[in-house]
């Protein structure tokens, strides 16, 4: 079929100009201003590579920094395996997995708002079920304070989203839909096992879409904020902090724009290392 | 019409759709549909938001987050309707509703940001600061100098208080905040206890309470940590001279003193004994419901507390005869004015109409109806307060008594600290609590966020 190149300059144009105006813009803006000096009511100046350096000899910034991509790889990891998992128990369609891939959905449908009240509520010192649980299994009043005594806090907030790979899940379970039936019957008549034909059929096939399902789990630990915010707001001190909470308080509590935005391009520069790193380890780009 | 002409007429259509959407998005709306008034009925929506001159009615923008829950909501109400009944005819208000501080705050930031304030605003959390710094915040002072009996309402302690080093006042405040703290009384009397003279009974307090069973404080390190800072200011603010001045201080050179330790090392005991099992990370609301529900003997509030005692959906029945007042230990007592209000306009017309609004809010009508309806304390001495009021509110008059024997007043942090400084409250807290930093590394902390802001 021959294809007008107008139509295509036509259809094209919107979503160019959103991009452009949008997010090229935006970012070359971040760019330049991560080399100045600027704080609300005052001057802008240019200040070099110094919000940089500053930001290398903070220790709140190493911190933050050390946290993301301690969470970027449990998501890479441990997130994502317990999608594919997930979705390799769902194929079997048993009775059960109806009602399991909406029960494992449901997290991933309620806002972080609400997810964080619930887990304040849940995990609460005084009242929250799960003290109440161990109280009565130990015999002792059982008082933990699970989001902010600094032994349990990080591991209790990375629980507040690890576990919850719906959507990896579900990505790999479409996939899985797509695989010629014929194949599994090949294997079926080699007298592969389950377990073996998940892992050598079924696995090597779905690896496109893991890979895409990782860059997605990896990339949301850039944008997690809200539910940090609502559960310990970054601490104790700053051992729940990361690079968007940072970016946050350094702009809207410290008025610290430039300083922000020197953040908000380390962060971007995260995010690529990662999807790049995802893509090699992943082979995405290349066929079967 | 052939397949092909339809195909052509659709395509042209989508893309028509999609060029418009774009442009649709990209535009800047001329009006703002966030224009409403607070929850009540006090009808000051304008359509337009720049000053209408042809038709003698200007426009000014409010926004506020005296809304939903907030304790304030019936007096700003009264407020913004006497505005209304006398200004309505010629000046019409555009009114932001936020649904938090920190909302409003943030909010407030970003338009600082870009010159951008509204008219009036809440100089609160560092606002005040920004508008000073950007160019926005009128000089307050001719306004005062023109109108002789406002200046009277306002008393000139709070001018004073809100006396820029540069000699010009940019915030008008309406209210005194005068802070002492609740004590459940059946607990006080079980334990065989009155309230502290000193802060070393205020411990043994603390422990006798302990031993009849009662957790002695609702204590709490979220949000702003508003009680326990309250508690931690009163240590500070009564330690002698030195502390009493640090405390009486607008941003501190630093916090690594001998009174600010002492005071954290007192807290940290507190935190780990002396409160309930959810005080650190609570929200304010957790710990007055502590208090509420005699959970707790003791909390640090001010007087926009009490109306909650007789509020049945709160309190047990019968709970504000159980609740007593006192002042802090050492006759310390928090008493000082926040920042209040700044007009930000940026022509002589919305200026005149701001100060109007200003005066609507900070008068001494103002006052009166934010004293009766929100338990504020007014600024002025031009207040009447009736033997009704007094009657039906027997905290405010013991609170107003204390201040006649008192020794020390001093500021909240909210008031003399930096924003980052207050945050640094609630993020080390949990550390000294747990034992993994100490009193002057915490101290330490607290300057560096001071660092951070300035």
């Amino acid at each position: 079929m021959k294809v007008s190149k107008r139509w295509i300059v036509l259809f094209l144009a919107p979503g160019t100009a959103l991009f452009l105006f949008i997010y090229a813009l935006s970012l070359g803006m971040l760019l330049v201003t991560s080399f100045t000096s600027w704080s609300i009511g005052s001057e802008v100046g240019f200040a070099g590579l110094g919000n940089y350096i500053e930001l290398f000899l903070s220790a709140t910034f190493r911190q933050s920094l050390v946290n993301n991509l301690i969470w970027i790889l449990l998501q890479c990891t441990i997130h994502v395996a317990i999608g594919v998992v997930f979705a390799l128990i769902i194929a079997r369609r048993k009775w059960y997995y109806k009602i399991a891939r909406t029960v494992f959905m449901i997290p991933n449908i309620i806002s972080n708002a609400a997810l964080g009240m619930l887990f304040l509520c849940v995990l609460n010192p005084k009242f929250g079920p799960l003290n109440a649980a161990l109280t009565a299994i130990t015999g002792k009043p059982f008082t933990h304070n699970w989001f902010l005594d600094p032994r349990t806090a990080f591991l209790t907030v990375t629980l507040t989203w690890l576990p919850f790979a719906a959507v990896v899940g579900i990505l790999v379970l479409a996939e899985m839909a797509a695989v010629d039936d014929s194949i599994y019957e090949a294997s079926a008549i080699d007298g592969a096992s389950e377990f073996q034909t998940n892992i050598y059929v079924t696995l090597p096939m779905m690896r496109n879409v893991i890979g895409t399902g990782t860059v997605l789990a990896a990339t949301s630990m850039l944008q997690k904020l809200d539910i940090i915010m609502m559960t310990t707001n970054g601490g104790p001190g700053v051992k729940t902090t990361n690079m968007p909470m940072l970016i946050y308080q350094t702009a809207l509590r410290d008025n610290n724009f430039s300083l922000a935005n020197a953040q908000g391009v380390l962060l971007i520069i995260i995010g690529l290392i990662a999807i790049g790193l995802i893509n090699r380890i992943y082979r995405m780009n290349e066929a079967d | 019409m052939n397949e092909a002409s339809f195909n052509r007429i659709c395509a042209i259509l989508t893309a028509a759709g999609l060029a418009a959407a774009l442009f649709a998005a990209c535009s800047q709306g001329g009006t703002q549909s966030s224009s409403a008034p607070p929850a009540g009925d006090t009808g000051e929506v304008a359509a337009e938001s720049t000053a209408s001159a042809a038709d003698g009615v200007i426009t000014i923008k409010y926004p506020t987050y005296a809304v939903g829950a907030n304790i304030n909501v019936k007096a700003e109400q009264a407020k913004l309707a006497r505005f209304e009944e006398l200004y309505g005819d010629t000046i019409k208000l555009e009114i932001e509703e936020l649904p938090s501080d920190p909302a409003y705050t943030d909010k407030m930031k970003i338009l600082a940001a870009s010159n951008e304030l509204p008219d009036l605003v809440d100089g609160k959390n560092g606002l005040r600061d920004l508008a000073i710094k950007n160019g926005q915040a009128m000089d307050l002072l001719p306004v005062l100098e023109a109108d002789p009996e406002y200046r009277a309402d306002l008393g000139e302690e709070s001018i004073q208080a809100n006396m820029s080093e540069d000699g010009k006042l940019y915030s008008i405040v309406g209210n005194s905040q005068v802070v002492g703290y609740y004590y459940n009384k059946e607990m006080f009397a079980d334990a065989g206890i009155e309230p502290a003279k000193t802060w070393d009974e205020f411990t043994e307090n603390c422990e006798k309470l302990l031993a009849k069973g009662y957790t002695p404080m609702a204590l709490m390190t979220g949000e702003n940590s508003w009680t326990t800072n309250l508690l931690l200011s009163s240590m500070i603010g009564t330690a002698g001279e030195a502390g009493n001045t640090l405390m009486n201080t607008y941003h501190p050179e630093t916090y690594q003193t001998p009174e600010v330790i002492d005071a954290l090392e007192r807290m940290k005991l507190y935190l780990q004994k002396y409160t309930t099992a959810d005080a650190i990370g609570a929200l304010y609301a957790n710990a007055a419901n502590n208090f509420e529900q005699e959970q707790a003997a003791m909390i640090f509030n001010g007087l926009w507390m009490t109306t909650d005692f007789t509020n049945p959906e709160k309190c047990p029945e019968g709970f504000d005869e159980k609740v007593g007042i006192a002042a802090y230990p050492e006759q310390g007592l928090i008493a000082n004015y926040a920042e209040g209000f700044v007009v930000c306009s940026t022509t002589p017309e919305k200026q005149d109409a701001a100060v109007k609004l200003m005066k609507c809010f900070t008068d001494a009508e103002g006052q009166r109806i934010s004293m009766e309806l929100a338990n504020n304390i007014p600024a002025g001495n031009n207040v009447e307060i009736s033997e009704d009021f007094k009657a039906a509110n027997p905290f405010f008059v013991q609170l107003m008594d204390f201040r006649k024997d008192i020794k020390y007043t001093y500021a909240t942090f909210d008031v003399m600290a930096y924003a980052s400084v207050v945050d640094a409250f609630g993020k080390y807290y949990p550390d000294l609590a747990y034992d993994t930093i100490t009193a002057a590394e915490m101290a330490q902390k607290l300057d560096e966020a001071a660092a951070s802001s300035k």
